[in-house]
């Protein structure tokens, strides 16, 4: 086991109760709060766990821009 | 078996190799597009969508992403073992790994159960119909997923595996994206509305 891989992990459960707690209040960033959490823990797993850090800047791109415009067009149409 | 470790820099070598990170990103847009028109069908009945949400167990969901991903995490670890060597911890891994996917399924199959009993059907409402679609392609990915870890599992423990690194990692990678998928699915569908 690495240190990154348990903090990494430690990190995503703390996100995944934080998205918890946070659905059940209703203030008006909950859904893009929520959204920011997501993407977080995406990154997470995808960056550490994947290891797509160690890969080609063309690889990180792709994650980032298939979150933003997924992530964009979830906070335009709600 | 084969340790032979690829340049990840280079664009043609991403970890696990090109062709599961096209399907990884075929993936992510199929599921993505069906998300986003859960949310654009949400617009013409919010009230529906809303309470609909309210009878899905978020603490199940809750649970089953924590389940997901200390499943992701112990398969970093497997990779990272096999990669020192080290057989046996990357074996133990690797089960422990396959524990928490099957831990998933059962308590979806609880979840699917509870829907069943009160009647939320795929044909109750719009809302119920991509839940139901969303997460059962999921599930099967999951299933999917769980076979290749078992074959994984099964060529690391021959004694003269040919299993290459590549293959584990490509397996791991496939493993990940049912992760990585749930992470989507989980905050559209069971908190958002």
């Amino acid at each position: 086991m690495t240190e990154q891989n348990i903090s990494t992990w430690l990190l995503l459960l703390i996100l995944t109760v934080l998205a918890g707690l946070i659905s059940s209040v209703n203030f008006a960033y909950t859904v893009p709060l929520i959204l920011l959490l997501a993407v977080l823990k995406f990154m997470g797993v995808a960056f550490s766990f994947m290891e797509i850090k160690k890969a080609n800047p063309f690889w990180k791109l792709l994650i980032m821009s298939f979150l933003v415009i997924f992530c964009g067009i979830i906070i335009v149409a709600l | 078996m084969e340790n032979e470790v690829k340049d990840h820099k280079n664009i043609f070598y991403p970890p696990g190799g090109i062709l599961i990170w096209i399907i990884i990103f075929l993936e992510l847009i199929t599921f993505g597009i069906a998300l986003i028109a859960l949310v654009f069908y949400s617009k013409e009945d919010p009230t529906l969508f809303h309470d609909s949400r309210l009878q899905l167990n978020i603490t199940f969901g809750t649970i089953n992403t924590v389940f997901l991903l200390t499943s992701g995490f112990f398969m970093a670890n497997t990779v990272h073992e096999l990669k020192q060597n080290h057989q046996l911890k990357a074996q133990k891994y690797l089960l422990i790994t396959m524990l928490f996917g099957v831990l998933f399924l059962v308590l979806k199959l609880v979840e699917y159960n509870a829907k069943l009993d009160a009647g939320l059907t795929m044909g109750s409402n719009t809302f119920f119909t991509f839940y139901w679609m969303l997460t059962l392609f999921h599930v099967i990915h999951v299933i999917v997923g769980l076979v290749i870890l078992i074959s994984v599992y099964i060529g690391i423990n021959k004694k003269n595996s040919t299993t290459k690194m590549e293959d584990v990692e490509a397996s791991a990678a496939f493993w990940h994206m049912c992760d990585l998928i749930w992470l989507l699915l989980f905050p559209v569908i069971y908190l958002i509305f």
